[in-house]
């Protein structure tokens, strides 16, 4: 929380110490450079100015126009500027989301810019996350892990191990239910936790590939493996694995059960360590472990929602453009961009420092190294906006009362329809 | 008519609604009284889900408070609020002094339907005009900045200030007006020197509504600006929210500092408030 307000500093702090170290890759590029940032909260803004500020005192030539857009904004904005041309760099989603302006030649494919930057190696885990139609199409500048959170001290006090494969799992949540606590605390209030579940549950049963083709709208939602995945959820709902009424809760209105003790777990991205922290668990009170396994034959895939940077297709200055993109992709930029003072989260660089944080540091080990299936942007980012809504809130139904799944699974198909 | 004083009802109403009251304030009371009590709640309370207890760890009022003056971009968006709300008071009320004399003493073609003019605008729901505004604004070069806020706000509320003006100079007595018109007077002089002293109480109300009008807006702060440089505190209490969490404590400890300006305004302007309230009600 400190940290939002001690960013600004610290991000001076940080222009002033790395303003010696020059870029291997800024050759004498020069002229102007037109970035649109959507990294409108207060401390990504902070960071975003930081990058610039280090990125012109190392290739002074370059003057940077920056433009920061609300975030939200953004998303109905970036369109309108990719087309009418005022920018070089823009801020976008890995994944899915690159789609329209990929197919709309909107964004410069970058693949040769990887490849002569040494990229395909540092960048390996979002790979595929920024590959579409064949090209690599912008890098990328942060992320952080989902996976699931729980009560180091309530697994030991049951005797229970953190679970690797869904029968550990179903038998830990036994245990967890019959002492009279939920296995997971979640809040689907606003919906989007219940996606996390899914995307999950799906790639564990079917596969990352699976799980990308569903939301890409080519797979039927009444189709036998998406039931399967339904199924494996339903176990868990009906042991009463999850806790009442989560329905009305946001998710940080769902922490308390964790905290109190009266919920064992939570899946959930990794931003909810620092609550947790707050609230008196300590680290040897909380642990992480990755989504179990499910079907053996499966590579893990992950959610991971990526922030990115293009290059728009008709960019001027495309030699600036390209050195800035190797500046944010490269292992000191990330390192500290990504550090606790800033924007905490994980760099993509698999060269880069993380702080020394257990959770951090179990993320970036999974990521750089357990996701073999692939990286998963988090079901509202891989689906179409309004596939989603339609989709989360059937997620939300169906986890307060199982039995309606038939009737989920027709909604969703049906919006499948006529959404793509 | 009027309701009947409560001393003239039985002694049973009476009791009633001396019990009433207090119970009735008190649930009106609940939401402000909720944003007070997590003002000074430390954040940790929030995740323990300990909502209306006392803290285990005791209050963080004062670091609250502190963090919201001293360690936030706070202070920059109150000061937001004033650059933004007393130009828009004294365009707004100056303009409207103006149309409103000319409207409420000139019989000239069209008058009515100038009036009408002003007066439909009030009618037009403003979510309508979101869309058009921001692309007005953007255009203009006034987009994110804080006279592109004031501009908007003035010609909004002139509607309105108009409106007011027009009715209460219309009951102005109009023979002091022929009177000095008679002496050669000339008319310029009569809006300065005869009729803008008889507005004053007009002038003080309008001014207490319409500062609490622009303080408090919400809507068009969040269309019209986004950066800390020109956003007002309405809409800059929530820069106290990370990307993923909502800072109840800070959040509300920033609200309550926001509505101490227009609060005190309220208290120190409540003849004017009321006033204005029921100023041309009764003709």
């Amino acid at each position: 929380m400190r940290s939002i307000f001690k960013t600004s500093a610290a991000a001076l702090a940080a222009a002033t110490m790395l303003s010696g170290a020059a870029y291997a890759d800024g050759h004498g590029v020069s002229g102007p450079l037109r970035i649109f940032s959507d990294m409108s909260n207060p401390a990504p803004r902070a960071v975003m100015e930081g990058m610039v500020a280090r990125f012109t005192e190392a290739n002074p030539g370059v003057e940077v126009e920056l433009v920061i857009t609300d975030r939200e904004a953004w998303k109905t904005q970036i369109r309108n500027v990719l087309q009418s041309g005022t920018a070089d760099i823009v801020n976008w989603y890995a994944g899915n989301r690159m789609g329209p302006y990929v197919e709309a030649g909107l964004f410069m494919e970058v693949s040769e810019l990887w490849e002569t930057g040494g990229l395909t190696e540092t960048l390996a885990s979002t790979l595929g996350a920024m590959t579409m139609d064949d090209g690599i199409w912008g890098v990328p500048y942060t992320y952080y892990q989902w996976g699931v959170y729980y009560r180091e001290d309530i697994f030991a006090e049951l005797g229970l191990e953190a679970p690797a494969t869904w029968e550990q799992e179903l038998a830990n949540c036994e245990v967890i239910v019959a002492s009279g606590r939920a296995c997971y605390t979640i809040g689907t209030q606003f919906l989007w936790t219940a996606g996390g579940w899914f995307d999950y549950l799906n790639m564990r049963t079917n596969g990352y590939d699976f799980h990308m083709s569903l939301t890409a709208g080519e797979v039927e939602w009444t189709d036998p493996r998406v039931r399967a995945t339904f199924d494996n959820w339903a176990t868990l709902v009906n042991m009463g694995g999850f806790i009442a009424d989560h329905q009305s809760y946001s998710w940080q209105e769902a922490l308390p059960f964790m905290v109190n003790g009266e919920a064992a777990a939570y899946l959930m991205g990794n931003f909810a360590v620092a609550p947790l922290r707050e609230a008196g668990l300590t680290d040897d009170q909380l642990g992480f472990y990755q989504f179990p396994q499910i079907d053996p034959a499966i590579e893990p895939g992950e959610d991971a929602p990526t922030d990115t940077f293009h290059i728009a297709a008709n960019a001027e200055n495309v030699e600036a453009a390209e050195a800035f993109l190797l500046f944010v992709a490269s292992a000191e930029n990330q390192t500290l961009i990504n550090n606790g003072d800033n924007l905490g989260q994980l760099p993509v660089n698999a060269g880069s420092a993380v702080d020394d944080d257990e959770f951090l540091n179990a993320g970036f080990e999974m990521l750089s190294n357990n996701a073999g299936g692939g990286i998963a942007q988090f079901f509202d980012r891989d689906a179409p906006a309004e596939m989603a809504q339609v989709a989360m809130q059937g997620f939300q139904q169906f986890m307060v009362d199982p039995s309606t799944l038939d009737q989920v699974l027709e909604i969703l198909e049906g919006a499948r329809q006529r959404i793509y | 008519m009027f309701p009947r004083p409560i001393q003239h009802y039985p002694r049973a109403s009476q009791i009633g609604y001396q019990v009433m009251v207090p119970i009735v304030l008190l649930l009106w009371l609940i939401p402000l009284l909720a944003v007070m009590w997590f003002s000074i709640k430390p954040g940790e309370d929030f995740t323990q889900g300990n909502y209306w207890n006392w803290p285990e760890n005791g209050f963080s009022g004062v670091q609250n408070y502190w963090m919201v003056f001293a360690e936030s971009d706070m202070p920059r968006y109150l000061w937001n609020s004033v650059v933004i709300t007393v130009p828009t008071m004294i365009g707004a009320v100056a303009l409207s002094c103006m149309t409103g004399f000319a409207l409420g003493v000139y019989r000239f073609k069209g008058n009515l339907l100038i009036f009408f003019m002003f007066v439909a605008g009030n009618f037009v729901p403003f979510q309508i005009l979101m869309v058009p505004v921001r692309d007005l604004t953007d255009q203009m070069g006034l987009y994110d900045t804080r006279l592109g806020l004031i501009l908007f706000h003035i010609a909004f509320q002139t509607g309105f200030c108009t409106l007011f003006m027009r009715n209460f100079i219309r009951a102005l007595p109009r023979e002091l007006i022929e009177a000095a018109r008679v002496e050669g007077v000339s008319e310029y002089r009569i809006f300065w020197y005869v009729v803008l002293p008889l507005m004053r109480p007009a002038i003080a109300a309008l001014c207490v509504l319409i500062f609490t009008f622009v303080w408090n807006d919400f809507f068009w702060a969040v269309v019209l600006t986004q950066s800390p440089e020109s956003q007002p505190v309405t809409a800059g209490i929530t820069s106290f929210n990370a990307q993923f969490r909502a800072m109840y404590h800070l959040m509300s400890a920033g609200s309550i500092v926001a509505a101490i300006p227009p609060v005190a305004m309220f208290f120190l302007m409540q003849k004017h408030f009321i006033a204005g309230l029921t100023l041309g009600a009764v003709k």
